[in-house]
């Protein structure tokens, strides 16, 4: 009996056909490929991307230059000098991150008592030259005035979860 | 001994121990922040809250006698209670932004929060701010709202520095830590109200926000200043020493460590460091390689050694120097044929040269010292040369000892002390004849022949008659020599009388050694022997050729203006050094060595224990540790014998056989002179050395400049000397002595015994005068 069942199933070419189906499907099924760069696939806001350095409202920077990302960073992507500001707080004064070295993990973001430290939805950067991705603490802090709003929003979604 | 049960463990503890120490014998942690081990108990933290059976309330474990039989439960719920509860109000005021605190990470309440405190806070309601107050350049006070009111630095100012320099003011909440309106913390221990602080209210200043501490990396070294020889850690960043703080030691610096020690560091860092060899070229400096630094050396000591003589070549050191530098300065000299090699730069009487049964030394150990009840001081700035000895005489003199102090000056010592005699320059050794005089009669024991002879025109006045009466009476005495003694143009005839009063009171004697190696260079041999020039010779009768290791000579000399006048008059003067100094002016070469962070090496302190340590970071530029120079040195002038490796081949070389008896302060073949009362015309000089000018790198350690210990040094007289000139205290004067003046401010003190003038040595401000001892002309400017 099966093997008379087999004997027919070749014959007619019955997987042949099965595999055809799922082609079939699939060739007239919605697409879901994503045509970047003019698409783009929808993020989360935990998303983890490009550093950026936050102020406050008022333009005070918010980094206080506990270091803590710095004992945090397991890839030793972190590198901070501080020193007291002519108004006796604690600034750093040199805050660079080694995008090269650094593998996303946010525990930055996580360490980071000031929420000073975030890691943004940008992940279309690039650098010409392999300096390039050695973010200093003026790139990073233009990142952040560029994106404050996105950031501050996906911190206030992320919230309540916290 | 009692038995007491702690959390099921039985210990076994001594009568009178509170519980907290029992714990500690049996490995048993309790949290504590007012409790410390070296102060009082005050209990007012009550974080140590343990139960006890029986007990009705938990009770305090700092301030709880151990009873036999007693039954302690550290970790019970009614403990963990209390402790919790009492975290809970420490954190009420302390703010919670340890992140931009400096003690972050080494904060003990941070630690003790996570142990024993809520995940949360309930409290609501505002906290109290505290202001900070400029309590100096050591000490930062800027987060004082940290304060949790331990009261370990006004315990600490009491008990161990002798002086309340900080103290609580006001009640309740609005109580805080505060110096007297306006004043600074000066003492030169202050640094330790650092390590005793808590939490971060008292931090310090010169390091403050610079590293973590995980950041660092900790090397054990050794304090390469006075001649306690001090256990230090050296924290290191980025091939930086970032501070320093200190490693426990009973026997010698126990859990302290002094501001010199403590904050001497930042002048490895100094601008003026020397990175590379330099040639004085037709007037110009330039930098050149090692090779030709070196070539350049060894060729003109080979001229000079032809034309004029090995003995035209002398070399100095300072006693700040490691055992292996001097080792192999002195055997590069005699290999070269000359025995002009000293390290005794600041002392002028020599003429107990080859006449020592042993190295000189402190006579006895330093932790001795604690146990001593008679003390016997002789020309000593103790609190300032030697801060921690000071400290532990102190702690004796609270246990009912009497210390007599025999001087030139009457600096404040922070303890009650018994008698003095305080006498112009000239009139010590009278002085201290009347106090052997004395002490033989109340002793009913015969003088030996020559000390009577000698002694038999001395007239003993009631001063020296009490320090005798004192020294009788004791059981377990200390003749000590302090620096201004050994440095006295008369300081063997010092020696042998305190020995003689030391032998008649049945007591060690010893001398406070003035640098971190001033035993080491004993043994290492960097004295001159068999003829050759001491240290004073040298400059009196210069030389052709100088080889200088760490010497500033005008700042490290006895006479800085001879000094000067023989360097100048040099064909070649060699200048090893950490730094760039003064040197330019005289100097031919400057060879860039490591100082004592940056090499490995020895010191021997004044008790005679040997120290050895390692670099901490990699030598500056292209600095390098002295031996090395030394060595290649020795090579290329052929000395045979210079194959080191290591710098420990050296040290052991030089410490074959060398063992406690060797130490010996005994002469052999002096003489006492007979001794009258001394004539003297003018103003006798009285100098010391000031604590932060003591040697290169305190010189050069910007913050321990700017306290009140490093301010410009000032001519000091007796109120009816400044009369006499028609002068008022803080007029300016004009200070004469040989061919050079100085202008300083003069202040009265009347103290300062009639018919001297202290003037400080060792200050740039004073570096154009002579000798530290002798005649020093005053007129008004």
């Amino acid at each position: 009996m099966e093997k008379i069942k087999f004997y027919f199933k070749t014959f007619l070419l019955v997987e042949l056909l099965k595999g055809l189906a799922l082609t079939g499907r699939y060739l007239f099924a919605r697409k879901i490929t994503v045509q970047f760069p003019e698409e783009k696939t929808p993020q989360g806001y935990r998303f983890r991307g490009l550093h950026a350095q936050r102020r406050y409202a008022n333009g005070e920077e918010r980094c206080i230059g506990c270091k803590l990302c710095e004992a945090v960073c397991p890839a030793l992507a972190i590198k901070i000098e501080v020193a007291e500001r002519e108004d006796g707080t604690r600034r750093t004064t040199q805050y660079d991150i080694d995008l090269t070295k650094c593998i996303f993990c946010g525990f930055c973001e996580e360490s980071c008592p000031v929420d000073a430290i975030v890691e943004t939805r940008i992940f279309e950067y690039h650098g010409e030259k392999k300096g390039d991705l050695y973010y200093t603490k003026p790139m990073l802090l233009a990142v952040g005035d560029k994106h404050e709003a996105q950031i501050a929003r996906d911190r206030a979604d992320d919230a309540k979860y916290r | 001994m009692l038995k007491i049960e702690i959390d099921g463990k039985m210990v076994e503890t001594r009568k009178g121990s509170m519980v907290i120490e029992a714990a500690q014998q049996a490995g048993i942690y309790i949290p504590h922040f007012c409790y410390h081990k070296k102060l009082s108990i005050a209990a007012n933290c009550r974080m140590c809250l343990v139960e006890v059976e029986k007990a009705p309330k938990p009770l305090p474990a700092c301030a709880t006698p151990a009873t036999d039989g007693m039954k302690v439960h550290t970790h019970s719920e009614m403990a963990v209670k209390a402790q919790k509860g009492v975290m809970e109000f420490l954190l009420i005021n302390h703010p919670l932004d340890c992140p931009i605190c400096d003690q972050g990470g080494e904060c003990q309440l941070q630690d003790l929060a996570v142990g024993y405190g809520g995940g949360e806070s309930r409290y609501q309601e505002g906290k109290r701010v505290v202001m900070h107050k400029d309590i100096g350049a050591l000490v930062s006070t800027e987060e004082m709202t940290r304060c949790i009111h331990c009261t370990r630095c006004v315990r600490f100012g009491q008990e161990i520095a002798g002086v309340m320099e900080l103290g609580m003011a006001f009640r309740g909440e609005n109580a805080e830590i505060m110096s007297f309106v306006n004043s600074t913390v000066d003492s030169e221990l202050s640094g330790n109200m650092i390590d005793l602080c808590p939490v971060g209210a008292l931090t310090s200043k010169p390091f403050r926000y610079t590293a973590r501490s995980w950041e660092l990396s900790r090397r054990k070294s050794v304090s390469p200043h006075d001649g306690l020889g001090s256990n230090l850690a050296v924290h290191t960043k980025d091939n930086k020493v970032a501070r320093v703080v200190p490693i426990e030691n009973e026997a010698l610096n126990e859990c302290w460590l002094s501001d010199k020690d403590r904050f001497s560091y930042e002048g490895l860092n100094a601008p003026e460091r020397l990175a590379k060899p330099m040639l004085k070229q037709d007037g110009k400096w330039l930098e050149v390689e090692w090779q030709a630094a070196l070539e350049y050396v060894a060729n003109g000591l080979r001229q000079i050694k032809n034309s004029a003589g090995a003995e035209h070549v002398g070399a100095l050191a300072t006693p700040h120097s490691t055992l292996e530098e001097l080792a192999l300065l002195q055997k590069l000299m005699r290999g070269m044929g000359s025995n002009n090699v000293d390290f005794r730069l600041r002392q002028s009487d020599f003429s107990a040269d080859g006449k020592r049964y042993g190295v000189p030394n402190l006579g006895m150990s330093v932790a001795d010292l604690n146990t001593r009840d008679r003390f016997l001081l002789v020309g000593s700035f103790l609190r300032k040369d030697h801060p921690l000895l000071a400290q532990r005489i102190r702690a004796a003199v609270k246990n009912g000892a009497q210390a007599s102090i025999v001087h030139s000056a009457s600096d404040e010592l922070l303890m009650p002390v018994a008698h003095t005699a305080i006498v112009a320059p000239g009139e010590l050794v009278n002085e201290l004849a009347q106090v052997l005089k004395a002490l033989a009669t109340i002793k009913q024991t015969a003088l030996s022949a020559e000390a009577q002879s000698a002694t038999v025109s001395v007239v003993v006045a009631p001063g020296a008659q009490a320090i005798a009466q004192s020294l009788s009476s004791g059981e377990r005495v200390a003749v000590l020599l302090g620096n201004f003694a050994q440095q006295h143009p008369q300081a063997t005839q010092l020696a042998l009388l305190a020995a003689n009063i030391a032998s008649l009171s049945n007591a060690s004697f010893g001398y406070l050694g003035e640098a971190a190696n001033s035993v080491g260079g004993y043994v290492a041999g960097a004295v001159p022997k068999d003829g050759g020039l001491n240290a004073a010779q040298m400059l009196a009768q210069p030389r052709k050729a100088y080889l200088l290791l760490n010497v500033e000579a005008e700042l490290d000399t006895h006479d800085a203006q001879q000094a000067m006048a023989a360097m100048q008059g040099a064909d070649m003067v060699v200048a090893m050094s950490a730094y760039k100094h003064h040197a330019t002016q005289y100097a031919d070469v400057l060879l860039p060595i490591a100082p004592f962070s940056e090499t490995s090496g020895t010191f021997i302190n004044t008790e005679g224990r040997v120290q050895s340590f390692k670099g901490a970071v990699r030598p500056l530029g292209e600095a390098r540790p002295a031996w090395k120079v030394l060595r290649v040195l020795g090579n290329l002038l052929d000395v045979p014998g210079f194959e080191y490796e290591t710098s420990e081949a050296v040290r052991d070389e030089m410490l074959t056989g060398y063992s406690s008896a060797r130490l010996n302060n005994a002469l052999n073949g002096v003489a006492l002179q007979p001794i009258s009362v001394a004539t003297h015309n003018g103003l006798q000089r009285v100098s010391d050395v000031p604590i932060y000018s003591s040697d290169a790198l305190v010189r050069r350690a910007a913050s321990l400049q700017k306290t009140r210990d490093a301010q410009t040094p000032v001519v000091s007289m007796h109120s009816s000397e400044l009369a006499k000139l028609g002068v008022q205290s803080g007029d300016t004067v004009k200070v004469t002595q040989g061919n050079a003046s100085v202008r300083l401010h003069v202040s009265a003190n009347d103290r300062q015994p009639v018919g001297t003038a202290r003037v400080a040595a060792g200050h740039a401000a004073t570096a154009a005068l002579g000798a530290m001892f002798g005649t020093i002309n005053v007129e008004r400017a």
